[in-house]
């Protein structure tokens, strides 16, 4: 499947109000006075695996184009190891900065696609924002299904003494929309 | 708020106008004095600061005594330090209805005039020293020039070229420096500082301190041969000019051109002074001239001025204080003071860009911002750096050819001809990247080299690299006395702690305190032609208060009631400005031309007897009334 981005963004796709609002939440007052000097990515142990880094989230949400920054993999990449927040110039907390664009996407059920958002991050999430409780065995039976269907069959299998059916395709996270 | 106004007790007019300032603003006071008869004149605007004396012009000239006049600062007693409008608004009715209750106490005053000393001080021999020196000298002033080091120049001297012409620095600041020198208009005091400042504009009163430099400056001719006879074969002593890359004797000239040409004795690493057990070998040499003198003594001198022109400077950031760039810690990561000397023909490689292991780099990494634009360190931009970065990438490939790098966050070349010479060095090949450098550490590989680690903002990646030299553009810091020479003089400073001026736009080069002014990056950080306009704007200053002979100052002085006097003597060591004394008939005295009306002995009198003009009893009891009594 080929998977082309349009690069080109409209002002309709950008939500400034989006942007004051997320300025305007705990440890995010900084945001529009970052300098784009990219300390941040420079430091950021992890931002060798990033797609963006975090310098250029917070481009994006400064613009307001919520959709590219709650869809990036920066976001869940980032381990909470505050290199950056120390490090950054203008003193802007991006730590607390990332959290809340983790909250935000877990709760609009906005992911990156293909991508192994980690499971105890974002059942946290859900729990705190939809109050949503599963018992750990159907979050363990759902995480299976989910990444690796043909294991359970196998394991299931090997109970019953069949042989594992091949060629089976895991089911792909869908890419669900905020309510 | 003006119809509020005008129902005032005693208020025959009330107007509001836009700006009140302009000239039909004022016309408009002299007009209504005029049509109403009026006695007394409010005006509720900005700060008194800017216009209290415009509308006390306008007051004098619509025929009442100027004092009769009382401004309201509206602007930052209420406007700009609230948010809430309606409570703001009742704030300023309240202010000017205490104005109004305090104006109908207000009696006419004559401002005093006093005269001014012809002299002028300039302290600091840097290039803003040396330029502000040399034009007051040339208008015919005589000229105290006070410099802290045993030689002018200040950090100019230490440059080898200057952006963005490229002329050589030092073809371009020895004339001056030695006409400072030559000039019979100017007296140059080295390793001098000034330690009290008292009286008041036309008239202080300074006292120097001159340091022993342990060498008669009349009779040393600058030969030098003590510095070859000292029994110190070697140079070992790290030379502070050269910012510890090269190495001096006990006895030394800080560089070649230095003015005076005289040479300094440094007490610290001398034998002599050590042990006392030297063969002084430097005193042989000089058996002829005598010029050297190990019993020099600390030389107190007070001078009497009519103006004072502050041009201290600045101080390099130290890089030390960002720890993961490495600045001491790794041999190669230099400052871009320390390279200036290392490009310069003077300086300890005698010109040559070379490694302390003596190697010559092939790559070279400039960073930008060190110590500017961080929250961490120093929040604002330090001007000079961006284009001093492209000067020395300039000449790092000229000497070396080696590959540069250049770190940047933006760069900043708004001067005239910048943005072509930042052309010409990107033309050169210098390779620009956009982004901070978020570490440096060692390649690892046992040969001193660096990486350097930063965001290529503009491609979106994290870069890694190598490199033999790195320069850090420190930027420009107040001096780290600057808060001890603001208390001497009395004025103001910034919040990052850069002298502060009178007006941002209007008196840049003017301080709070009247007949003090200052020029170069004492102010803030600037380059040299910025630095040399300020200085000339500081002489032209300085020559238009002294050349009006007289100075006129504010008659808001105390004066003591005689008869009411008890002779108690409270007051007088109260007195901050020694301005009272006392006399024969049992009473205090207070002198008018020292007396700054700071109130401290009016407050202090027991008796009540001494009493302030612009701020009598009824002045001040009626304008408290009036803000506390609605009317
Ligand atoms: C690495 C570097 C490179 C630069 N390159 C350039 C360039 O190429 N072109 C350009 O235009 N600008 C350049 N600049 C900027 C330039 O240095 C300044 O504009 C200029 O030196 C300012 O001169 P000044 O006289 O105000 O200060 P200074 O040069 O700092 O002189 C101040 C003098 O006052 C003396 N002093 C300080 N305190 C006292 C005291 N309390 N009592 C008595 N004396 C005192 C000091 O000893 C000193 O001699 C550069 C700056 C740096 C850091
Ligand atoms: S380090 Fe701070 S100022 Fe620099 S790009 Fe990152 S967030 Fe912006
Ligand atoms: S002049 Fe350039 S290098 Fe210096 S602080 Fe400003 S932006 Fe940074």
């Amino acid at each position: 499947m080929y998977d082309v981005r349009r690069t080109l963004k409209f002002q309709r796709d950008a939500d400034p109000r989006w942007a004051e609002e997320v300025a305007a939440r705990p440890g995010c007052e900084g945001l529009f006075s970052c300098q784009q000097c990219g300390t941040c990515s420079a430091t950021c142990p992890l931002s060798l695996y990033m797609d963006l880094g975090p310098r250029r989230v917070i481009a994006l949400v400064r613009e307001g184009f919520r959709k590219d920054a709650l869809t990036s993999q920066t976001v869940w990449l980032c381990a909470s190891c505050y290199e950056c927040d120390v490090a950054c110039p203008r003193q802007i907390r991006l730590t607390d900065l990332m959290g809340s664009l983790k909250r935000e996407a877990a709760r609009c059920h906005l992911y990156p696609r293909r991508f192994p958002v980690p499971v105890v991050e974002r059942e946290l999430c859900e729990v705190i924002s939809h109050g949503r409780w599963r018992p750990e065995s159907w979050r363990i039976l759902g995480a299976v299904l989910r990444f690796s269907p043909a294991e359970l069959c196998r394991l299931l299998c090997r109970r019953g003494g069949l042989n594992p059916p091949r060629g089976f395709a895991g089911t792909r996270p869908s890419d669900r929309r905020c309510p | 708020m003006t119809r509020y106004a005008g129902g005032l007790p005693g208020v025959a007019v009330a107007r509001e106008y836009k700006y009140m300032c302009s000239d039909p603003g004022q016309e408009l006071i002299r007009q209504d004095i005029r049509d109403h008869g009026l006695d007394r004149i409010v005006v509720a605007a900005c700060s008194p600061h800017l216009h209290e004396h415009t509308f006390r012009q306008a007051v004098a000239l619509g025929g009442l005594n100027p004092y009769y006049f009382h401004m309201v600062n509206l602007r930052e007693h209420d406007a700009w330090v609230h948010t809430d409008k309606a409570a703001a608004t009742e704030k300023a009715m309240d202010l000017v209805r205490a104005a109004v209750r305090r104006v109908k106490w207000h009696v006419p005053l004559e401002p005093r005039q006093v005269s001014i000393q012809a002299d002028v001080l300039v302290v600091g021999g840097g290039i803003a020293g040396i330029d502000a020196a040399l034009t007051l000298a040339n208008a015919g002033k005589h000229v105290y020039l006070v410099e802290r080091e045993p030689t002018i120049g200040g950090h100019m001297a230490q440059f080898d070229k200057t952006f963005p012409t490229l002329d050589c620095a030092a073809c371009i600041l020895t004339p001056k420096m030695t006409a400072v020198k030559a000039h019979r208009n100017i007296t140059l005091w080295t390793m001098a500082e000034v330690r009290q400042v008292e009286g008041y504009v036309g008239n202080f009163s300074v006292t120097v301190c001159r340091k022993p430099r342990y060498v008669l400056e009349d009779l040393c001719v600058g030969c030098l041969e003590c510095i070859q006879a000292c029994v110190y074969k070697q140079a070992k002593v790290p030379d502070a000019f050269n910012l510890g890359l090269g190495k001096r004797k006990p006895v030394y000239i800080p560089f070649p051109q230095a003015v005076p040409q005289v040479v300094v004795i440094d007490p610290e690493t001398c034998i002599e002074f050590k042990s006392g057990k030297c063969k002084k070998t430097c005193v042989e040499v000089c058996a002829e001239r005598h010029a050297i003198d190990f019993h020099q003594k600390e030389e107190i001198r007070t001078i009497q001025v009519g103006a004072i022109v502050l041009a201290t400077g600045f101080e390099v950031f130290d890089a030390a204080r960002i720890p993961y760039y490495g600045y001491g810690l790794y041999p190669n990561v230099y400052t871009a003071l320390e390279v200036e000397r290392l490009v310069n023909a003077s300086g300890p490689t005698g010109g040559e860009i070379l490694l302390r292991d003596g190697r010559k780099p092939a790559t070279v990494g400039i960073v930008h911002c060190v110590g500017s634009r961080d929250e961490h360190t120093n929040r604002y931009c330090s001007r000079v750096c961006c284009m001093y970065s492209l000067k020395l990438a300039h000449l790092i490939k000229e000497k070396t050819g080696a590959e540069v790098y250049s770190f940047y966050i933006d760069v900043r070349a708004p001067g005239k001809a910048f943005e072509e010479f930042y052309n010409r060095v990107a033309e050169e090949g210098v390779i620009f990247i956009r982004g901070k450098v978020a570490d440096i550490y060692p390649a690892g590989n046992g040969d001193g080299r660096v990486i350097l680690q930063a965001e290529d903002t503009l491609l979106g990646m994290v870069r890694k690299i190598p490199v033999d030299m790195v320069v850090l553009s420190t930027g420009l810091e107040p001096r780290a006395d600057a808060a001890a020479v603001r208390r001497l003089f009395n004025i103001g400073c910034s919040s990052e702690g850069f002298f502060l001026e009178r007006h941002p736009k209007l008196a840049p080069v003017n301080t709070f305190a009247d007949g003090i002014f200052m020029a170069g990056c004492c102010q803030g950080p600037k380059d040299i032609p910025d630095t040399v306009a300020q200085s000339g704007a500081a002489a032209a200053q300085a020559l238009a208060l002294i050349d009006a002979g007289v100075v006129e100052l504010e008659p808001n002085t105390a004066h003591v009631v005689e008869d009411a006097c008890s002779g108690c003597k409270t007051c007088i060591p109260l007195c901050p400005y020694s301005a009272i004394s006392f006399v024969e008939e049992k009473r205090a005295y207070i002198n008018e031309i020292l007396c700054k009306g700071c109130g401290t002995c009016v407050a202090a009198c027991p008796s009540g007897s001494i009493r302030q003009n612009l701020f009598e009893d009824e002045e001040i009891f009626d304008e408290i009334e009036g803000l506390l009594v609605p009317a």
